[in-house]
């Protein structure tokens, strides 16, 4: 695959595209729509050369080069030239391009589903009686022959938070890189952060799920201390099973965050509420009024995930829903982060929610760090992804313009090291078709 | 100016005449007065839009595109009583008529959706705003969108003020026939969907293919399986043959009356309203619209329909259009797609971005469509994302082919592209002004003029997108004042 990817490298994407096509479906019939990616191994070097870089720590720096060794960024040298490059190591020209670190997809369900209307093709909840499942860890279940993955990585999205759905708490969010084929590879971390939803979620009223919340906080508590009380069977009822306790503890420790969908300014303000009253770290997803509360937020700390296209009063719960969200936001201190929530299938249009956002005032910077830094923040994974710093994981892209305008592209992908065929089960099909339109 | 007057008198006519054009015994008889006549078999209510001045308006010196082919560096549009009277360079205004300084922008026609569900699916989105799925039979051509519609859903401001003009207005897809679609134009100031009509815009007749009838029916009577489906399309449009014939038969027994030959009126024929509507796609004055998503399924619709007689004028969604398209362009359809929508459901998992590319390549006619009331306020940045895919594989699309999937095939679709889709002289004068190139994921309609009335205006506060509905939320919010 290598030399494939020099030669692909070293000229125009279109030739790329096609290329590789036709040799993937000559070598590998059986498989399809699964390029083989995998992880770049530790003799792995590559120069990323030339490109106006964007670093992820708020640097830009016009004409640098990034220095990956194996999985990881090792270096970025400025004033660096194709010259420079040691013989045996690989060289993507990035000269008049834009590098920024790989987009990363909040509160997908990537791996999980493949047509969302179809049950057989979803592990995304556990449907079982309680509203608390705190315990689910669908890490186990992804599935890294999904076609989404490669079909969003294509795209530029090289790292992407796996939420679970359903009930009051849903389960713990995995951390993957997406490594399409790569089944050994592709869970960078089984359980980054335990996700939520308020709103009507329990008993059809907003008190009784922030109620209910607060009561499984206050029993994994009590499990946390009384733990060999429990053991006697000497402990009152839980508001839950013990396993869906326990999962709680690091949330309760501050070590990984609680993720909770919540959309009215009620609901937000009792989620910050409750993360004071715990002390727990607390990341809003959805926010869609989040702008009325921003100071609250600000002050907080609260780092808020908007959907920034969402501007109608879909619900009486999102009424003040508006366009300018992630910039008044942001001008008010607050970490705002954007992805496509909802929309596991088009993960990839992170880029252009955060164009939208940058087009109702987001600074174009902040806009880009939305979808790359801030998500890992979100998700306390600040130390290994979102940006390009040394010793970071070497998920970065390519692209051959403004990562935000609809008319560029990525012309090379990154994940762990590893620059990844740009073929997806889309590409393949369309190019069956595209030969045929073409021989008429 | 004689122009304008003469295109909208046209138009009017035109309308009138095809009206009319299925039951020729109404003109050209003279029954006695207790004949009842035959029922209409086209807009079962007639709509009277209300009369209105269209304004005058002179765009100047912008990037004009106009969806024609021609693109003009620097152009004026002239709009005259509503009416573009003249697309060119270095126009002057006529006394009176109000100058728009254009340069530095970017100006095309208003864009058109051919599927929207505004009104009839309306925000918020409660139980009461449900009103798009006569979801209690799989056959419901009796219902109409126009019955449906709230022109105060606070959702379609928001799609003006994305630079959408006009669109047409459809009931759902939980059933075979959902019913009657209707076309809209979004004018100020409307309180009834005859208020928001396009003015001689045929009705649609909206069909569903697939997982949708299926889904919903299955455990109701059926059709449980696509088999189901077509059996039910085609006893619908065999009930509609047989009610054209009997009508017909009726309409000969009035001319022989008239004409002495027989002594008694014949008895009148009992109306069908459902029946009305699918005779009415056979003799071609209503346009079926048709959600379907697989090649296959289009394949056999595009049959069934010959086996009757029509031709269906635009598949909605089809995300498999590019499996078939040299089959779209021989057939004369177009497909209303969206640019990446895909994989929600196993009819849409070959979805792919270079769709409309691929049917562009194959000589079929593709438009970008919404389904969205978030989606129709970037109808300009999906049109992009679906040229940008094509050209990266070599397809050759320029801005004018990619703005027609927004403007004149939409228009073409809708049957209004003698009046709209394009900025030619002797079409409404609806404009859009764009800060830049509209295929930008920065661009914005600045100000959006329908028949060269100004209805959207991003830097004049007594002209952002207001409903009755938005009223009154936030009282230190000064809108209120400005009713639309």
């Amino acid at each position: 695959m290598s030399n494939i990817h020099t030669t692909i490298l070293g000229r125009g994407l279109r030739l790329l595209t096609l290329s590789v096509a036709c040799v993937t479906a000559a070598t590998h019939p059986a498989h399809a729509g699964s390029p083989d990616t995998r992880e770049a191994p530790a003799d792995a070097h590559v120069f990323v050369v030339g490109g106006m870089v964007h670093v992820g720590d708020g640097q830009i720096l016009s004409n640098a080069t990034v220095e990956i060794q194996g999985t990881k960024v090792v270096a970025i040298h400025e004033a660096y030239t194709l010259a420079n490059v040691p013989s045996d190591a690989r060289t993507i020209d990035a000269s008049g391009k834009v590098v920024t670190p790989g987009i990363i997809g909040a509160d997908t369900s990537l791996g999980l589903l493949e047509i969302e209307m179809e049950a057989s093709t979803r592990d995304q909840s556990r449907s079982d009686e309680s509203i608390v499942r705190a315990g689910y860890q669908p890490s186990t279940a992804i599935n890294a022959d999904s076609s989404l993955l490669q079909i969003q990585a294509v795209e530029g999205v090289t790292s992407a938070a796996v939420a679970p759905s359903g009930g009051l708490l849903s389960g713990q969010v995995a951390w993957i890189d997406l490594l399409q084929g790569a089944h050994e590879d592709i869970v960078f971390a089984p359980s980054v952060a335990v996700d939520g939803r308020l709103g009507q979620t329990v008993a059809g009223s907003r008190a009784a799920t922030i109620a209910a919340l607060r009561k499984t906080l206050q029993d994994a508590r009590v499990l946390r201390s009384r733990g060999s009380a429990y053991e006697r069977r000497q402990l009152r009822d839980l508001a839950a099973d013990a396993a869906d306790l326990e999962a709680l503890f690091p949330v309760l420790d501050g070590k990984i965050p609680l993720t909770l969908t919540a959309n009215r300014t009620s609901d937000l303000l009792a989620a910050v509420g409750l993360a004071k009253e715990f002390n727990i770290k607390l990341v809003l997803l959805g926010g869609a009024e989040a702008w009325k509360v921003r100071d609250v937020l600000a002050e907080a700390g609260v780092i808020v995930v908007v959907q920034p296209s969402s501007n109608l009063p879909q619900s009486f719960e999102s009424l003040g829903s508006r366009l300018e969200n992630a910039a008044l936001l942001y001008e008010a201190g607050v970490k705002v982060g954007i992805a496509v929530l909802g929309d596991t299938h088009n993960v990839r249009n992170a880029r252009q929610e955060a164009g939208i956002a940058a087009s109702y005032g987001l600074p174009r910077d902040a806009a880009i760090a939305a979808v790359t830094q801030v998500i890992a923040e979100a998700y306390g994974m600040q130390e290994s992804h979102g940006s390009l710093q040394p010793g970071k994981i070497a998920n970065l892209v390519v692209w051959s313009g403004d990562p935000l305008e609809l008319s560029s592209w990525p012309e090379a992908v990154i994940i762990r090291g590893a620059p990844i065929p740009l073929i997806s089960r889309q590409s393949k099909l369309r190019d069956r078709y595209l030969e045929r339109l073409r021989a008429q | 100016m004689t122009t304008t007057a003469r295109i909208v008198r046209t138009l009017g006519l035109a309308a009138t005449v095809a009206t009319f054009a299925c039951a020729p015994t109404q003109s050209s008889t003279t029954a006695p007065g207790e004949l009842a006549p035959a029922p209409p078999r086209t807009t079962s209510t007639p709509l009277t839009p209300p009369v209105r001045a269209g304004a005058s308006v002179l765009v100047q010196g912008g990037r004009v595109m106009t969806a024609t082919g021609v693109i003009l560096d620097e152009g004026d549009v002239l709009v005259v009583d509503g009416i573009i009277q003249e697309v060119g360079e270095n126009l002057s205004a006529p006394e009176g008529v109000t100058i728009v300084d254009a340069r530095g922008k970017t100006v095309t026609p208003g864009l058109i959706d051919t599927h929207s569900h505004m009104g009839v699916y309306a925000s918020p989105g409660l139980r009461a705003h449900s009103d798009g799925n006569e979801a209690v039979a799989p056959t419901t051509p009796y219902a109409r969108a126009q019955d449906g519609y709230w022109p105060q859903d606070p959702q379609i401001p928001w799609a003006v003020a994305g630079g959408v003009t006009a669109a047409q207005i459809l009931p759902g897809s939980a059933n075979l026939i959902g019913g009657r679609s209707t076309v809209v134009k979004f004018y100020p100031h409307v309180r009834s969907a005859a208020a928001a009509h396009f003015p001689g815009a045929p009705d649609g007749m909206k069909m569903a293919c697939g997982e949708n009838p299926k889904r919903v029916y299955g455990d109701k009577g059926g059709p449980q399986t696509r088999m189901g489906n077509v059996a039910g399309h085609r006893q619908a449009f065999e009930d509609g043959k047989n009610y054209l014939r009997t009508l017909r038969q009726y309409e000969e027994e009035v001319e022989k009356y008239a004409r002495g030959e027989r002594e008694e009126a014949p008895e009148p024929i009992e109306r069908n309203f459902g029946l009305e509507t699918i005779a009415g796609v056979i003799d071609g004055d209503i346009f079926v619209h048709n959600h379907c998503y697989r090649a296959d399924e289009m394949l056999i619709m595009m049959s069934l329909a010959k086996e009757y007689g029509f031709t269906i004028r635009s598949f909605h969604h089809a995300v498999e259009a590019y499996k078939i398209a040299p089959e779209l362009a021989a057939a004369g359809t177009a497909v209303s797609i969206w640019a990446d929508w895909w994989g929600f459901k196993a009819e849409a998992f070959d979805g792919i971005r270079e769709n409309a590319a691929l049917v562009f390549l194959g000589g079929a006619r593709p438009i970008i469509h919404s389904d969205s009331a978030i989606g129709i306020q970037r109808l300009n940045q999906e049109a992009a994302k679906a040229m940008y895919a094509g050209r990266r594989i070599g397809v050759e699309i320029s801005e004018d082919d990619a703005l027609r999937w927004i403007t004149s095939n939409a228009a073409w679709a809708l049957g209004v592209e003698d009046v709209a889709g394009t900025l030619s002289a002797g079409k409404m004068g609806d404009v859009v002004i764009w800060n830049t190139t509209p295929f930008s994921v920065y661009a914005k309609a600045e100000q959006v003029f329908i028949e060269g009335t100004l209805v959207y205006d991003r830097s004049d506060p007594a002209r952002q997108p207001s409903t009755d509905f938005s009223v009154g939320w936030d009282l230190s919010s000064t809108e209120g004042g400005n009713e639309r």
